[in-house]
């Protein structure tokens, strides 16, 4: 029994993790329709940014967030401006499909040349101590972990329902040309979304590079996984991020204890293919309904 | 232009294809090999994503298949004799079970359209590697044999040259055909509209599962040749991520749903990655990349839809000129 709690306690904690990293994707993907291949490179960006904000100035990687999240912000906005723009209106939305694919590539590359292929992991004052309550036994760095996860997917969600931007946003997202008539700038507003994901995704990669080692090659990894947290909460809102995360946590902390920690992988791919075959909108469906 | 002007240059081509290896060193021998290799693969990808528009971003499970059932084949029932002539059961068995296990998977997956396609691929290809790794009856985290077929006195760069180059051959001979059949006529109209197809009467269902077969069985044949060329592997050896995204790369390179397409991306991919940047192998991953993106921005259609383009546009404007004479 005690077992079965803990195995749901890590579940739940690798869960707000995967949710968080997905939010930016199932913004994106809902917004503006994009499978933003890129999105696992934001993550690990955003892990190696607060790494050097670490070890070259001693900064915090929870205060990290902020300086990460700005940075990736202004990545992503230029980005999405730029090259994604371009790539839509030539070819396809399949087209950016590729695009982002091709950047990710080169992103990769790119960050092995410059901090070497290697796993890293970041290490703050608290990583090591733990909080044990009766047989059982938490590290401190995951509780950080979850809590920013939640705090950050919290203030997102009420961005998005209670502000103007938000109410732009989601608009944007309905109805393309009925927002563009209604005076909004939406080629903006699609910078400022994708910009909005780059930030979510690099904080997220602050929070991971805590818990998790993390390498150039891991990037993959996390845009398939966001790509299963979209799949199995719903598109285009923190809920349905937070829904699917906590599952894919869960599954994957399932598998690894009762079934074997090397059929995790196997086992979150089978959930996507079942899930993309049962229900392919995800638990919630898309949150700006059936426009697209 | 006849029609038959294309198909003298091919066979031109072969011919020139068939010689080469005497006057070729080994190195380039065995580029020219992994050439025919990925530019095959490119042309079975082709007939499915390229002309019926679904993009399988997990086609290297067909590779690893066809290569773990070669190699469980002859240890389950020996090396079907000796020589060159051992491979042709175990290679064509290879390509059946392929088959056979994307006939069973075509069902469900390719209700999945789009994006939602390719992604379900990638989760088939992630999950058989998987799998076949972690499952010990099946070998792939210890590592698998085959017996080397290449006959005494031969070396194995030429012999394994000339049966990819058959393999290219036989490839795109199919695509080819299909291309001008009904049935690929068919693909085509499942690609530009799919219910539109079907409301028009094409059993849409039945072709798009045909083509995924025949797509599979054609890269199972490869995949088996690939495991008897590399004699011993592993799951990571066969299921690789980067052949996938290789048949996706070229086929887009060269003009994706094109019949010469991939052949030319492959060629021209190849070319740059092995031949002009072979010592810069850290950043082969940024070439390629940037390939990638430079190709979509700046001709969306590959290098043949490129040229397309260009003809057009010279055509248009002979017609405008004589139009003011």
């Amino acid at each position: 029994m005690i077992l079965f709690i803990q195995t749901t306690l890590n579940g739940l904690v690798l869960g707000g993790l995967y949710a968080l990293a997905a939010v930016g994707f199932s913004l994106v993907f809902g917004v503006l329709g994009i499978v933003n291949l890129t999105h696992g490179i934001f993550v690990i960006a955003g892990a190696y940014g607060s790494l050097w904000l670490f070890v070259n100035l001693g900064l915090d990687p929870l205060l990290a967030i902020v300086p990460v999240g700005l940075a990736l912000f202004a990545v992503g906005y230029v980005y999405q401006r730029t090259i994604i723009h371009y790539a839509i209106s030539r070819a396809s939305l399949v087209a950016s499909l590729v695009v982002t694919f091709g950047v990710a590539m080169m992103a990769r590359n790119l960050l092995q040349i410059v901090f070497g292929p290697d796993f890293q992991t970041i290490t703050p004052f608290y990583s090591f101590s733990r909080i044990t309550m009766g047989a059982l036994q938490i590290d401190v760095v995951r509780v950080v972990a979850l809590g920013s996860s939640l705090v950050l997917l919290m203030i997102l969600a009420l961005v998005l329902s209670k502000t103007h931007f938000g109410r732009a946003i989601r608009a944007t997202a309905q109805q393309p040309l009925a927002a563009e008539l209604s005076g909004l700038n939406v080629k903006r507003l699609h910078g400022l979304t994708f910009g909005v994901s780059a930030a979510m995704a690099g904080a997220s990669g602050a929070i991971i590079g805590i818990v998790q080692p993390f390498s150039p090659a891991s990037e993959v990894l996390w845009t398939l996984n966001a790509f299963i947290v979209v799949v199995l909460g719903g598109i285009g809102s923190p809920a349905g991020a937070l829904v699917g995360g906590l599952l894919l946590g869960l599954i994957n902390s399932y598998t690894a204890q009762y079934i074997g920690s090397s059929l995790t992988t196997a086992m979150m791919f089978l959930v996507l293919v079942v899930m993309l075959l049962v229900r392919p909108n995800g638990l919630l469906g898309n949150a700006f309904g059936e426009t697209r | 232009m006849n029609r038959s002007f294309p198909i003298l240059i091919g066979l031109l081509l072969v011919a020139i294809a068939l010689v080469l290896p005497l006057f070729m060193g080994a190195f380039y021998t065995r580029v020219l090999q992994l050439f025919f290799f990925t530019a095959g693969l490119a042309v079975a990808w082709n007939i499915l994503g390229g002309f019926s528009g679904y993009w399988s971003f997990g086609h290297t499970v067909f590779i690893g298949i066809g290569a773990f059932s070669a190699a469980h084949l002859v240890s389950q029932f020996g090396t079907f004799g000796t020589g060159p002539a051992s491979m042709i059961i175990p290679v064509l068995l290879s390509g059946a079970i392929c088959g056979l296990l994307a006939t069973i998977l075509a069902y469900p997956i390719l209700r999945l359209r789009g994006i939602y396609f390719a992604i379900a691929m990638l989760g088939v290809g992630q999950v058989v590697s998987e799998l076949v790794t972690n499952i010990s009856w099946f070998g792939g985290g210890s590592g698998v044999f085959l017996p080397s077929p290449v006959p005494s006195g031969v070396r194995p760069e030429p012999f394994y040259y000339y049966i990819f180059l058959g393999l290219l051959v036989l490839s795109f001979a199919l695509a080819a055909w299909i291309r001008h059949t009904r049935f690929g006529y068919a693909l085509l109209a499942i690609r530009e509209g799919e219910d539109t197809a079907m409301m028009l009467g094409v059993p849409t269902e039945r072709y798009k599962i045909v083509a995924f077969v025949l797509s599979a069985m054609l890269v199972g044949f490869m995949g088996a040749v690939y495991g008897y060329s590399v004699g011993y592997f592993t799951s990571s050896t066969v299921f690789r991520l980067d052949f996938s995204l290789n048949m996706i790369v070229f086929c887009l390179i060269g003009g994706i749903g094109t019949l010469y397409g991939p052949v030319i991306g492959a060629a021209v991919m190849l070319f740059i990655t092995q031949v002009l940047l072979s010592r810069f192998l850290d950043i082969h991953l940024l070439i390629t990349g940037a390939m990638v993106v430079g190709i979509v921005l700046l001709m969306p259609g590959g290098i043949l839809g490129f040229i397309a383009e260009k003809r057009r546009d010279r055509r248009a404007s002979h017609t405008a000129e004589e139009g003011t004479t």
